[in-house]
């Protein structure tokens, strides 16, 4: 091998909505590592390319349309643009949006970094009618400029050809220019850079800092506190900051991003010749129909639905694969290894478990690719466009509806979709109201008790819980603003990107990108979770029951064989009987009629019993099963909580289906198949356990108060380990706990204390 | 800390919304057009808006209502952007 140079750097820096990824994933293929920007959780996506001999490291940064730093987005960007000092930088530009995009190359051009302008969306100009002379675009902003269009890849080669011969020219270092502001404000600018060059010693990073403290940027001022000097330069800003308000008027910072605007213009008027031909803006045709005032409603409604139709009813079938799959593997197992602890915390413990959540990964892909379709399309600003003034009530972005509607789904992929939203304040908003939306896995347990203690009105029932999840969400939306979270919202301002046609591969990526987290959790906190439940159950090994299970067993055996015997003796004597009986015609006795129907007495004689003791024995298995998962650790926690449930009017029972229901709601179900002993492959429509929970002394009034409880008390396993992935820590996660059990608990008490003094469903 | 470097904070050449005086962009309809003479509102919310292209001077047109009659859709620089009425509200226009 020979030795490679030390990868040159490259940060990809664009708007929101330019194709910055898209022109990223071009460039690095999928040789790709996505993370975390470190202490935020900013997805950071790094890849590698060579050209030319060299090899580069390129990341890929937030999209923000200004370094300004007011974003958490724009922090990053601008963090590691400064301080990480990338090799080259690759600004990507919407070509069919030149202006409102050349405001962040303006202040790149000032970072002074060498760069490349990659003219992204050529082909959308086009159909705009736009001419745009690239050359001349390229001498006012002193940087090659490469026409391309990402999404066909058309100009990449020629992008990285660029990218060599920047990086290898020296001279493509003269072709750099400076930004040149209005007189006066220039004159403000030397006189502060000249000022700070003092101490600097870097011309091109002085006038930078001018200008930063001229914006009065909050860094740029504690950078410059810190030198030496620094006492003269913070007056003189002073001075300059406060001449230019009064010549022009207005803040300084408004001032220069005028006067940034007014550089652009300029850029503009020479290089491009708009057709500015409104009937070829086609998005704004499309937007006439879907964001239409009496059709947007209709047809935002009709895309939920379709995106829940596909999500849930397209994922069941690979469901039902992987459920199979999942059972196999488990009988597999189970008859290679011999019988022991290590084999049963493989199969039922490890595999049982993260089986039981794998099942959700058709639905999580699913989703994640509409979602990235909603994205990649445009469709996604509409979202926001056409919900926002919902969503704004409970202090909320119009694009959380998103997530929210998803959290009927699964709260896991919810969560993680609360990625899509810009601000970390509104990311921990829905985080925490996200639970509060009655997940898919929930209905199973809503069927079972519903339909055991309000058969007549279960539908009514279960919707309700629905509605109760929705309005606590709310109220908890509007809490949380008013409290916890207030103050930090921002303002709306939202680009209505143009419509695009998203490519496959870039769907597939984006699916992936987000499907692979759920994978790692399922490997990690999933598979942890699945163990102790499982070793809940397991230890301790011999338990002392109260009942010889197995002397009854062999009783009711030796009982039904004698039952057996005695029929067919029977039998025997009556076809004696009969055949003595029997006048002779032309066929033997066997063949007659009377001998037929007298086998046929024995046969459902015999089946009759048979019958009954399977059901007796069954029986018999499922009361060992519940005595002993009683005795069992699991039941004994379910003891040591029972008086935390027990002013609700919950049992222990209830208290061990809740515990194990924290693993994944639907396991309540289950859980109560194992305590009545009806097995744990019960489903909520088994008549034994719905026959079992109404004689186990629930009254429908403590049924009532369960089913609220389960709505709304601690979100599962997976949820809470997504809740804590994208809160980035265990604050929100520990609050986002105990508020929802202590709702749970305060609503599931008010139903049974109330309820019991009106004399309600008791 | 030497609390002399820091720069004092002066009070801003600042346009308070209870002073601004005229035409507001939210007073627009669908289709009509309006020269930006003043924007009100934080300190963030003015330079966000300049960074998106709405700098004074600029002409707007307001595109259309969302369904719900908010927000609105605008059209600056050639392209489609959305504020929030109350927001609009903070943007003083001459019709144009």
């Amino acid at each position: 091998m020979t030795t490679i140079a030390k990868a040159v750097t490259l940060g990809v820096a664009g708007n929101p909505n330019c194709g910055k990824t898209t022109i990223f994933n071009a460039l690095t293929g999928a040789r790709q590592h996505v993370g975390n920007w470190p202490g935020v959780t900013v997805e950071r996506k790094e890849g590698r390319f060579k050209t030319d001999g060299l090899e580069f490291l390129a990341i890929d940064l937030p999209g923000t349309y200004s370094l300004a730093a007011y974003s958490v987005e724009e922090k990053i960007a601008r963090n590691y643009l400064i301080e990480d000092e990338p090799g080259i930088v690759i600004n990507v530009i919407d070509a069919s949006n030149l202006e409102r995009n050349l405001f962040l190359t303006t202040q790149l051009i000032e970072l002074g970094q060498p760069m490349v302008i990659a003219l992204n969306m050529m082909d959308m100009a086009d159909e705009k009618g736009m001419e745009i002379d690239t050359e001349t675009l390229g001498t006012l902003l002193g940087a090659p400029v490469v026409p391309l269009v990402g999404r066909t890849g058309e100009g990449i080669d020629l992008l990285k050809q660029k990218i060599a011969r920047v990086i290898q020219d020296e001279s493509e270092k003269a072709r750099r220019i400076q930004i040149q502001y209005p007189r006066d404000i220039e004159a403000e600018i030397i006189t502060l850079s000249q000022l700070i060059n003092r101490d600097l010693d870097d011309a091109g990073r002085a006038r930078w800092f001018a200008i930063k403290l001229l914006e009065q940027d909050a860094d740029a001022e504690g950078f410059i506190n810190d030198l030496q000097g620094s006492a003269p330069i913070l007056e003189q800003a002073e001075d300059s900051i406060q001449r230019i308000e009064r010549l022009f008027s207005d803040t300084s910072k408004a001032v220069i991003a005028h006067a940034r605007y007014g550089f652009i213009q300029g850029a503009f008027r020479e290089c491009v010749n708009t057709g500015d031909r409104v009937d070829t803006d086609y998005s704004r045709n499309i937007d006439k129909i879907v964001t239409n005032r009496w059709l947007g409603i209709p047809i935002f409604a009709a895309m939920m639905w379709l995106m829940f139709k596909l999500t849930y009813d397209l994922g069941s079938f690979p469901m039902d694969w992987i459920d199979s799959g999942v059972a196999g593997l488990m009988n597999l197992l189970s008859g290679i290894m011999p019988e022991s602890m290590f084999a049963s915390l493989v199969v039922d413990g490890a595999i049982g478990g993260v089986g039981a959540i794998a099942v959700f990964l058709p639905n999580i892909f699913i989703l994640f690719f509409v979602i990235a379709f909603l994205e990649d399309s445009g469709y996604m600003a509409r979202v926001a466009f056409i919900m926002d003034r919902v969503m704004h009530n409970i202090g909320l972005h119009g694009k959380a509806f998103i997530p929210m509607v998803m959290g009927f789904g699964c709260n896991v992929p919810a969560i993680m979709g609360t990625r899509i939203l810009e601000s970390r304040r509104d990311r921990l908003v829905t985080v925490l109201l996200n639970p509060f939306m009655s997940c898919s896995a929930r209905l199973p347990v809503y069927v079972l008790v519903a339909g055991a203690f309000f058969p007549q009105n279960a539908p009514t029932v279960i919707f309700s819980m629905y509605v109760l999840g929705v309005l606590t969400a709310i109220a908890s939306g509007k809490l949380f603003s008013k409290t916890i979270l207030s103050g930090l919202s921002k303002p709306f301002v939202l680009e209505l990107p143009p419509y695009q046609r998203p490519t496959i591969r870039s769907l597939l990526i984006h699916t992936w990108e987000r499907g692979s987290l759920f994978i790692r959790k399922m490997g990690t906190v999933i598979l942890v979770g699945s163990i102790i439940v499982w070793a809940l159950g397991y230890f301790p090994r011999q338990v002392e029951l109260d009942h010889d299970y197995d002397s009854e067993r062999s009783k009711l055996a030796d009982e039904s064989r004698m039952a057996i015997t005695t029929i067919q003796d029977r039998f025997e004597e009556s076809v004696d009987l009969a055949r003595a009986a029997y006048v002779s015609t032309m066929l033997p006795f066997e063949e007659s009629k009377a001998y037929t129907s007298l086998v046929q007495q024995r046969d459902s004689l015999q089946w009759g019993i048979e019958q009954s003791i399977v059901k007796e024995i069954g029986l018999l298995d499922h009361q060992q099963a519940a005595e002993t998962s009683s005795k069992k650790l699991i039941g004994q926690v379910g003891r040591v909580f029972e008086p935390l449930v027990a002013p609700l009017g919950f049992s222990w029972r209830e208290s061990v289906a809740l515990i194990t229901g924290f693993v994944a709601k639907e396991i309540v179900v289950s859980t109560y198949g194992v305590l009545f002993g009806v097995g744990n492959e019960a489903d909520e429509s088994n008549q034994g356990l719905i026959s079992s929970l109404r004689s186990s002394g629930m009254t429908p009034l403590v049924a009532l108060g369960f089913l609220v409880f389960t709505l709304l008390y601690t979100p599962c396993l997976a949820t809470v380990a997504a809740i804590r992935r994208e809160t980035g820590g265990w604050g929100y996660t520990l609050f986002s706990i105990a508020y929802s059990f202590s709702l749970a608990w305060l609503l599931a008490f008010g139903i049974y204390r109330v309820g019991g003094w009106l004399n309600w469903l008791s | 800390m030497n609390m002399f470097n820091r720069p004092r904070r002066r009070p801003r050449h600042r346009i308070s919304d209870e002073n601004l005086e005229g035409l507001r962009l939210s007073d627009l309809g669908p289709g009509e057009r309006g020269r930006v003479l003043e924007i009100g509102g934080s300190e963030s919310f003015r330079v966000r808006l300049m960074e998106m292209g709405l700098t004074l001077e600029e002409i707007v047109e307001v595109d259309k209502y969302a369904p719900l009659q908010d927000p609105m859709e605008l059209i600056v620089r050639r392209y489609h952007l959305s504020l929030r009425r109350k927001d609009a509200q903070k943007i003083v226009v001459e019709r144009a």
